[in-house]
Parts: C-alpha cells; structure tokens; sequence
C-alpha cells in the first residue's frame, strides 16, 4: 500500500480573537494557510486532486470550507474537496482521511487542514423564533404572517452561540478539566508550572526561527501580520498564580493562565504518496505510519481519550512509547494534559519524558483556533522531527465528546 | 456602415461571397428569425453586402409576416462587431454618408415591422451591432463575461452612424446615452440591464429559447426616454435638455482641448433628433458621418486599431513557440510590481510575488487588491471575479512558490547589479524551461543577462505606468534569446490585455530612446532660454497628453537622468546639464521637491530657479515648438528602423501612440512621416541648417519612400 508522507505545510499565526485577524473570516484564513502550504511544499495546484479542511464553527454562509478554499484561489475547479468536523480534532480528521485516500490509491497529492475563526462565529437564532421566521416566510397573508410570529417572546429573540456545554452532560469544557484536575489530583502550581513552559518553550521556538519555519505572513489590509499573538515571554509563576479559577470559582484550579485562549488562525499540510514526493524530486517532512480514534464517557474524563488512542496507534505502528523520539500534544488544559501524562503512566503504556513533549510549547501559548489545532500539531511535530532526523514521531489531541486521536509519525526517507 | 464603393456598386459584390445575413422563415410558433452570419469574417463586421443582405432579409420579415421575429447571430460568442473597417480608408465623404443613410434606412425599416422583433445578444454587440439591436423592440442579452455592449465609434474618430444617436437616447434617456456615446464605454450583462440598454439578461444556454417567447409574448412599447422623471426630462425637455447638453459639451472640450471633432458631431446629431425628430437627426447623423470617416484623424485613429488588432498575431511574426502560462512569479512588489501581478491574476495565472520583507509584500498585495476592487467598481469585473482575483495573488520575503513559475517577471530597482543578483537567486529556483523577464525602461537586456546560467531566456518586458492604465509593453529581445521565451513573453503581454512590440536589446531600446531625446531637446529649449510652460503648453496643443518638461517631473528626474544617460551617449549627445544642476538644489521632480514646476502651491508654477539656474530670462517664441519637438521623435523613431531596433513601422506606431501618448489622430510618427512626406525632410533639414545636425534627417527619412504602402 502507498505510504502518504507530509510534503510541507504552513500555518497562519494564531492570534487571540477579537485582534489581528477579526476582520478575516474562516475562509480568508484557511486560504492563506492553503496557499502558503502550497509555496511552502513547492507543489503546483495544478497537481493537487483532493482538499480536505476541518472546521468548528461552521460559517452560515456556505457548508463547505474547503471547496470555497479551492474556488477562491483559482485551483482547478476539478478538485473535489469536503470539509470534516471532529471538534478540536478536526484537521487531525482531515489528515488522516487524505492519508487514508493516498495509501488506498484515490488520490496522490492532497491538501489538508483546518480553519478557525473565533471571532466570527456564526450566532444562531432560537429554535422558537427561527421556527416562526421560516412559517412567517412561507405563510401567504399578511395576518397569517402575523399569527406566525405571535407565539414569539422577548426572550427568544437573543441570539444562541455555538455550543459551549457537552450536550450530553451540560458542563463546560473548563468544567470538564476541573473534574479531571480533582480525579488525577494535577494541583494548581502544576498546571501553573506547565503553562509557563508553554509559554517559554514557543518563545524560544520563535527566537531559534523553528516555528517561523511553519507559520506564513498573512497580509491584513496593508499591513502583515507575521507571528503569534498569545505567547507571554515575560510569564512567571508568581504572575500564574495571581489568576483566579474561571469555571469552579471556590475550589478550582484551572485558570486563564493554564488553559487555552479563544484563537483565530488556520493551518495546512500537503500530503502526497511517497513514489509521487521521489518523482517531484521533493524530501518529506514525515510519512503517516499509523493512527487511532478512540472515545470515552464524556461524564467521566471529557479530554483523557489520547490517553487511549496513543497505545492503540503504537500498538498500529508497531512500537512502543520508548521508541517515539518527539510528542506533540494538544494542551487544551494544562489539566488535561498532566491527567493524560499519568493515566499512561497508571495503564502501563509508559512515560513520556518531558523533554521530548511539546518542545516548541503548546497550545496554551500558541493558541487553539479548534478547527485548525491538528494541523498545527501534526506540522509542528513533522517540521521537528525532520529537524532532528527523529525516528517515530507522536501527534495526539483530545476533543470535545469524549474524542480523541493519536497519530504516529515516522522518517520519510 | 463604411463601404467601398458607392452603395449601388456593392451591391452586386453579394455574389463573391455567401449571403451575411439569413431569413429564417416562420417555426411552429410562428417565430421567423434574422441570422447574422457574414462567411468572410468572424465578427460579422459591417460592410456593404451586409447591409445589403440585411435589407432583403428584412423585406422578407415583412412579407412573411410572423407572429415575432428573432434577431440572431450564426456566430457563436458573437453577435455583431461595427463596421468593417478594413474599408474606411479608401472611401469619399460622399460615399460614406450614403453609406450610413443605407444603413439607417434598413435600420427604420427593421424598426417600423409591424410584428414584436427581439434582439439575441449572444456576443460583443458593438457600434452598429448595438444599433441593430437598438433597432429592435427588445433586447435580451447572455449573462457572459465576453459579451459587451457599447458604442466605440468616437473612439475611432466617427460616430454612430446607423440611427444610434437617436435610438440610444430615447430607448435610455439622453445623460446615460450621452455617457456611452461620448465616452464609448463597453457595459458588461448586469451595467447593461441596469443602464436600459437591454431589458433582460439571461444565461447563454436559454438565450434562443427565451427570445423566442419574447417575440411571442412582449407587446411594443413606446420609447420613454429614461428610467426616472429626470432624465425624461433631459431628453424630452428643451430646457433640461439644453443644461445636460452644454454640461456634456463642457466636459468634451475639457477632455479632447478640441483636438477631436467625433464627440462633438455626436452630441450635434444627439441634440437635433431630440429638438427637431428623428428624421432631421439622421440626416445630422449621416453627414457627420461622411466628414468625420473620411478626415485624416479618424483614418489615422482606425488605421492604429487595425494594427493594434492584427499586433496581437503578428507580433509573433519571426518569433518561437509560446509555452502555456498558468504560474507567474513577480519580485519586487512596488508600485510597478503589484500592477504586473494583478494584470498577471486579471489574465487568470496563480501569482507569487515577493519583495523584501513581510511589510512590503503587504504593501504589494493591498495594492493589488485595491487596482482590483477599483477595477470592479469601474465593472471591468463582477464584484465576485474581483475577490477571485486577489485570491491568486500570495506572497513572501523569498522566493518560496517559485519553483512552478512558467514566468517571472522581475520588477525591482533599475539597478544592473541588483536585477543580475535577482537573476542568479532565480536560477536556483526555477525550471529550465521558466522565462525571465525583466523589467526595465532603459538598461540593456543582454548586459542584466549577463552571467547568467541560461541568458537565453531572460527576455525584457518594459512595462509603462501605471500599468493597469498603460495598453502597451516593449518586449526586448536581446542577441541569442530563445524564440521560444520571447514568445512565452509576447504572449504574457497579450494575456493581459496589452498590446505588445518587439523591439531589439540597445540603449533605451526604442521607447525610452526617442523620448529621451525629445526631452533631451526640451531642456535644450529652456537652456536657450523659452518659457517652461510656453514649451509644455504648445506640445498639450499639439495632441501630446502631457508637455516633456512635466512629463520629466513626474517620471522623477533622477530616474529620467538615469535612463537617458545611456541613451545620450550611445547617440553622442551631450544634455545641457539643467537637470544636474536642479537635481544638486534637492529638486528630483513631482513629489520630490519640484522640478521644473514647484507642486506645493496648488497651482503649480513654474519653478523660476530653473531660470536662475541657466541665467537666462523666459521668453516667448515665435519658434515652432512642437514641431522642433515632435519632429525629433519621428527623426529618432526612423532611426530605430534604421538601426533594426524596430521591426517594423507599424510597431513604431504602436509603441509611441500606446507607450508615449504620440497624438494617435496622427497615427503616429511613422504615419505622421508618410502624411507630410517630403516636408517632412524639408522641415528637419531646415532645423538642422538652423540648430544643428543633430536634426538631419535620418535615411528612412531621406529615402522619401511611404512608410505604409
């Protein structure tokens, strides 16, 4: 079977919402992440056969991201693409089904990503009152229209945001990590000292050029737009621990400081099949060596599925978590990402060395666009691994519903 | 509606050809249809025997007597581009003017059928193909970006000459028929429904079918003059009528200085129809037209649209293959750059630009999108097609995304080290079979070339600015280019939207040559001591858009002075210094602290330390300025075809009429050469007798043969 190996890709910078890019919507970002991927792997449009992009919060204007990503830059109107949901997994989603399609021999060069506008999120209408706009639109009568609309109340005409709350279990994401914060006992200082290596490690990773190497300008009105937006260089503990927990405002222990901002930007990788990469006479990042889904109980440990999918991908892969040399983690949570470093430990896969985890920090510092999060990890961790010659690479994010998904990496070459 | 020969005489020439025009008779529905379809030409241009065969088919119509009747083309994407003037050059007032009253005639009685008659605008419906379907009760037009419509005729120096001056007026009120006729502007699907020009627009698959139930359908309706009160009232009330005719007057003189006749004859014939009827209108029409079509101006301007159409082949002529162009790169996103790269995305490549920093590149690519949206608002393109093209265009500080180029055009600093380094960097990157191309106005190409890996594919492409306005690009191809590169190039020029010339690689290869020695002559003018504005202002009479010693302000004097440097020498010409000199005070030209003008007062006065500078005191001349001027260029382009620089005088026409705003109601200098013929010698040996040999008039000049036989 076709092994897919990752040609290059490119990222936008991820900046808070609501700042440099809020004027840009999801298709403006996933376009220059697109593009910039393209540049950045040298590959011709010309040659791509398939586009495939995550995305959260689904823009009312048109249902699919990643066709109007191939329309709005003149690829060929011949390449088919879709656009996949999987939460915060999204591009990861992306990924592996461009992989899949490479290794079973429907396509040969495909784009794909993930794209996020937290700004701009698309705010919804009641049930209620969007039910009697759509009776009041097709009534013929202009009392009927009236009648229609009679049965609306104050309250149901606030619009409704994207949902924030499991369905399933009605709390909060940050409500979820509190839970796995008390279950595997992370203390705050913990999840504090976490962050704040979140954050050094990506200023270093900016200041030695590695993460300039994945991230493309983007060019706002006359001015560019060039690197991360969120990254705290002058952090310190000290400063961490003035925070007050947000969701759990007695006893909590998840903060603004060691969790997740609220981030735009969008991300790209090309995948292509590894006789396809020698023919263009082009060097992989990585090839793709195996991947997991896997799910749990959302009532339980919301963001603990990695913990599963990382030893049924090795498992995949045929290796063992001693023989991965680079880890790169999704930090939705500095909670969940300790509480999954030691669920591995307590299930016997093994311990992953600090060193060798989210070396160019994470997203707690770079930031976390949902949509766009997997394609930012899995480059970040291909783009290294090149860097170090590193055997095995592993790529792991959580999602919300209890998903999660860890993908191997290995040496292309 | 321009003939050959009286009308009498053409109409026994149908028997050479096929039938232009076809009566298709009633179907089961009762639709007849007219067919266009002229053998002998893909745009089924107007000549004698159309008009001819469009009379019969007419007369047809109206013995047949269908329920509806559909005006069609045979063409495809086609439906009827003006007049044939392949044949305007050789015809007599006389002739012409009957010409155009055949036309009106056959017009009226299309007009007058007694039954619905739809116009199926299926492609470019231009000049009389608008007035054909003018002549129509309805027209319905394909939702197309190829498919325009408009009235250019007083862009060529005529006028509508087919009732379009009448029609036009009543069918959409006289200020948006003024606007179209005087300006010849071409409208797009949805401007043309908006303007009244159609009525409906529909996509190109149901255009047939939609005409058809409308010939069966719609009922005649009255003319109403416009869509609003006001500007019925503009054209059907004399004292509206009068304001919105002397403000059109106004802005025409402003526009033309009174250099072109053909929009003023338009606005006569416009205002007669309306105050006295159609008839006396036509009658205007008609004997404005047999004028103004056989005046020098209009068959020096269609002689120049003739050559700047069959450019778009010929300039191929003795030149390769062409490589397909679907990735273009652009370094150096300046001004220039940026205008290169949305002509670029315009063509519909996928563009890479770069420049030195993120800054700039944003610089350059909010420029592009700017250039666009301006376009689309001025509806070159739909507000859609407009983001599409932006979206082509991305860039970076280096040359990532290169490596697919099948063309780079480099627009960087006029600086030889600074373009070889950008070519070296290039080489790295780009397949064997990319094309280089480089743009400058003045270096030698073979010496930006030089030291290159593969020299024969670096071609020059002298763009002029700013580039989404100037039609014309200089391609130079140096000794031992590949054809096939010079043709990839000529080819980018074509594609987007440019008419180009291939001139041969020297010091400011033709265009910036014979400009740089007119202004060369300008400053010598002022050194003996004639007044700036005296010199500017006689050339503007003249025709020129704009006087030399302005122009040299605002190329920027510096830049000018790099330019005609080499130029100069090569010729063996010495400048005066005066520019040296203003450019030592920290005067660089127009937004560079003045030049021979001061620009920070409003009115911008001549700059008096420029005489202070020469010691001398402006005076006034009884000196033929422009023609000491003017006559320098033709000398110098001559020259050019002497030295094999030009290939041809056709491209030496192109180029200073497109590239340098030589008047185009002369046709150029090499038409201008061929009009005063042996005067002209005459005129240059008496300057150089007066002011130096420097004047003599070259050999091509000399040998007193016609440039165009």
């Amino acid at each position: 079977m076709p092994r897919a190996v990752i040609l290059g890709g490119a990222r936008t910078p991820f900046v808070r919402a609501g700042t440099a890019f809020a004027e840009l919507d999801v298709l403006d970002l996933a376009k220059a992440a697109t593009s910039e991927a393209l540049a950045r792997s040298e590959v011709d449009p010309g040659e791509v056969d398939e586009v495939i992009m995550g995305n959260v919060a689904r823009p009312v204007a048109y249902h699919n991201l990643a066709r109007e990503v191939v329309l709005s830059l003149s690829m060929p109107a011949r390449i088919p693409a879709f656009t996949v949901g999987l939460a915060c997994a999204s591009a990861c989603v992306a990924i592996t089904s461009a992989a899949d399609h490479v290794a079973g021999g429907t396509a040969d060069v495909v784009v794909a990503g993930g794209s996020e506008s937290l700004t701009n999120i698309p705010l919804t209408l009641t049930p209620k009152l969007a039910r009697a706009l759509v009776a009041a639109s097709m009534a013929k009568t202009l009392p009927a229209k009236a009648t229609s609309l009679a049965h609306v109340r104050p309250a149901d005409i606030a619009p409704v945001a994207p949902g924030i709350r499991e369905t399933s279990t009605g709390l909060t994401m940050g409500e979820s990590a509190e839970r796995m914060a008390a279950i595997n006992a992370v203390p705050r200082v913990e999840q504090d000292r976490w962050a704040l290596r979140s954050h050094q490690l990506a200023a270093k990773g900016w200041e030695d050029g590695r993460l300039a190497r994945e991230v493309g300008p983007v060019y706002v009105n006359s001015h560019a737009v060039t690197t991360d937006g969120h990254i705290r260089k002058d952090s310190t503990l000290e400063k961490l621990a003035t925070l007050s927990p947000v969701f759990d405002r007695e006893h909590g222990t998840v903060t603004a400081g060691n969790s997740s901002p609220l981030t735009d930007g969008a991300g790209a990788v090309v995948l292509a099949s590894e006789e396809r990469a020698r023919a263009m006479g082009r060097e992989p990042l990585a090839a793709i060596r195996a991947y997991a889904y896997t799910a749990v109980d959302p009532a339980d440990q919301l963001l603990i599925a990695p913990a599963y999918a990382i030893p049924i991908a090795l498992k995949r892969a045929g290796i063992t978590l001693d023989d991965v040399d680079v880890f790169e983690m999704h930090e939705a949570f500095a909670a969940q990402v300790l509480s999954t470093l030691k669920v591995l430990e307590q299930n016997g896969v093994g311990r992953i060395p600090e060193e060798k985890l989210n070396v160019m920090g994470g997203s707690i510092a770079l930031g976390h666009p949902f949509g766009a999060t997997g394609a930012r990890v899995v480059l970040t961790l291909a783009q290294e691994m090149k860097r170090r010659g590193a055997r095995y690479g592993l790529a792991s994010v959580c999602a919300a519903g209890g998903n999660g998904v860890a993908i191997v990496l290995e040496r292309a070459a | 509606m321009i003939i050959e020969k009286p009308p009498e005489s053409v109409l026994t020439t149908t028997a050479t050809r096929g039938p232009s025009v076809t009566f298709v008779p009633p179907d089961a529905d009762g639709v007849a249809r007219i067919v266009i379809d002229r053998p002998d030409d893909p745009v089924n241009a107007v000549d004698g025997a159309l008009i001819l065969d469009l009379a019969r088919a007419v007369a047809a119509a109206r013995a047949a007597h269908p329920k509806g009747l559909v005006v069609m083309s045979g063409k495809t994407d086609q439906f009827m581009a003006g007049a044939d003037f392949r044949q305007i050059t050789t015809s007599s007032a006389a002739d012409l003017e009957r010409a155009s009253r055949e036309m009106q005639r056959v017009m009226d009685d299309l007009a007058s059928l007694p039954f619905m008659t739809v116009a199926a605008i299926n492609g470019p419906a231009i000049g009389g193909g608008l007035e054909l379907a003018l002549a129509c009760d309805r027209r319905i037009m394909a939702d197309a970006p190829h498919v325009r419509v408009g009235s250019t005729e007083v862009r060529l120096g005529i006028l509508p000459a087919a009732g379009g001056t009448q029609r036009l007026p009543r069918l959409i009120g006289l200020p948006r028929a003024l606007d179209l006729i005087l300006s010849g502007r071409l409208l797009g699907a949805r401007r043309a429904l908006r303007t009244g020009v159609v009525d409906e627009i529909v996509h190109p698959a149901a255009l047939l079918r939609a005409a058809s139930e409308d010939a069966l359908k719609a009922r005649k309706a009255a003319l109403a003059g416009g869509a609003t009160a006001a500007e019925r009232a503009a054209t059907w009330l004399g004292p509206a009528r009068a304001f919105a005719l002397s403000q059109a007057r106004k802005r025409v003189l402003a526009e033309t200085k009174g250099l072109y006749p053909a929009p003023l004859r338009a606005l006569d014939a416009v205002a007669v129809g309306l105050a006295k009827g159609m008839p006396a209108g036509l009658e205007a029409e008609a004997r404005a037209f047999g004028e103004l079509a056989s005046s020098a101006t209009a068959r020096n301007v269609v002689a120049l649209t003739l050559l700047g159409l069959r450019q778009k082949k010929a300039v191929f002529d003795g030149l390769g293959t062409p490589r397909p162009l679907r990735n273009a790169g652009v370094v150096g996103l300046g001004f220039m750059g940026s205008g290169i790269a949305q002509a670029a995305a315009a063509a519909g490549m996928l563009v890479r630009g770069r420049d030195r920093d993120a800054a700039a590149v944003a610089k350059g690519l909010a420029t592009v999108r700017k250039l666009t949206t301006d376009a689309a608002k001025k509806g070159v393109f739909e507000r859609r097609e407009a983001a599409r093209i932006a979206g082509r265009v991305s860039g970076g500080s280096d040359l990532t995304g290169f490596r697919h180029a099948d063309i780079v055009v480099e627009a960087v600093f006029e600086d030889l080290a600074l373009k070889r380094g950008v070519i070296a960097e290039l080489e790295e990157v780009l397949r064997p079979d990319a094309v280089i191309a480089s743009n400058t106005s003045a270096l030698p190409i073979g010496e930006i070339a030089r030291g290159a890996r593969h020299p024969e594919r670096v071609v020059g492409m002298h763009f002029f600015s700013p580039v989404h306005k100037m039609p014309l690009i200089e391609v130079i191809r140096p000794e031992g280019a590949d054809g096939d590169a010079v043709a990839t190039v000529v080819a980018a020029a074509n594609a987007f939207g440019k008419t180009p010339i291939v001139v041969a690689d020297g010091p400011g290869f033709y265009t910036t040559r014979v400009l740089s020695l007119m202004i060369a002559e300008a400053f010598v003018m002022v050194t003996e001591g004639v007044a700036i504005d005296a010199i500017d202002h006689a050339m503007t009479a003249f025709g020129w858009p704009v006087g030399p010693l302005r122009l040299a302000d605002e190329v920027g004097l510096e830049v000018g002075a790099h330019a005609s440097a080499t130029v100069l020498a090569a010729r063996g010409i010495t400048a005066p210094p005066v520019v040296e000199r203003l450019i030592a005070e920290g005067f660089k030209g127009k937004g560079r602290g003045g030049g021979f003008y001061l620009y920070a007062d409003a009115k911008r006065p001549v700059n008096p330390r420029v005489y202070q500078l020469l010691g001398v005191t402006p005076r006034s001349t009884g000196e033929d300025i422009a023609e000491r001027l003017t006559l320098t260029f033709v000398n110098e382009a001559a020259r050019c075809l002497d030295e094999r620089i030009l290939r041809s005088p056709a491209e030496g026409d192109l180029g200073a009429v497109l590239g340098l705003g030589f008047p185009p109601f002369l046709g150029g200098p090499f038409r201008y050469a061929d009009a005063l013929g042996e005067r002209m010698a005459a005129s240059l040996e008496r300057l150089a007798a007066a002011r130096g040999p420097r004047f003599l008039p070259t050999d091509a000049l000399r040998a007193k043969q016609p440039f165009y036989k």
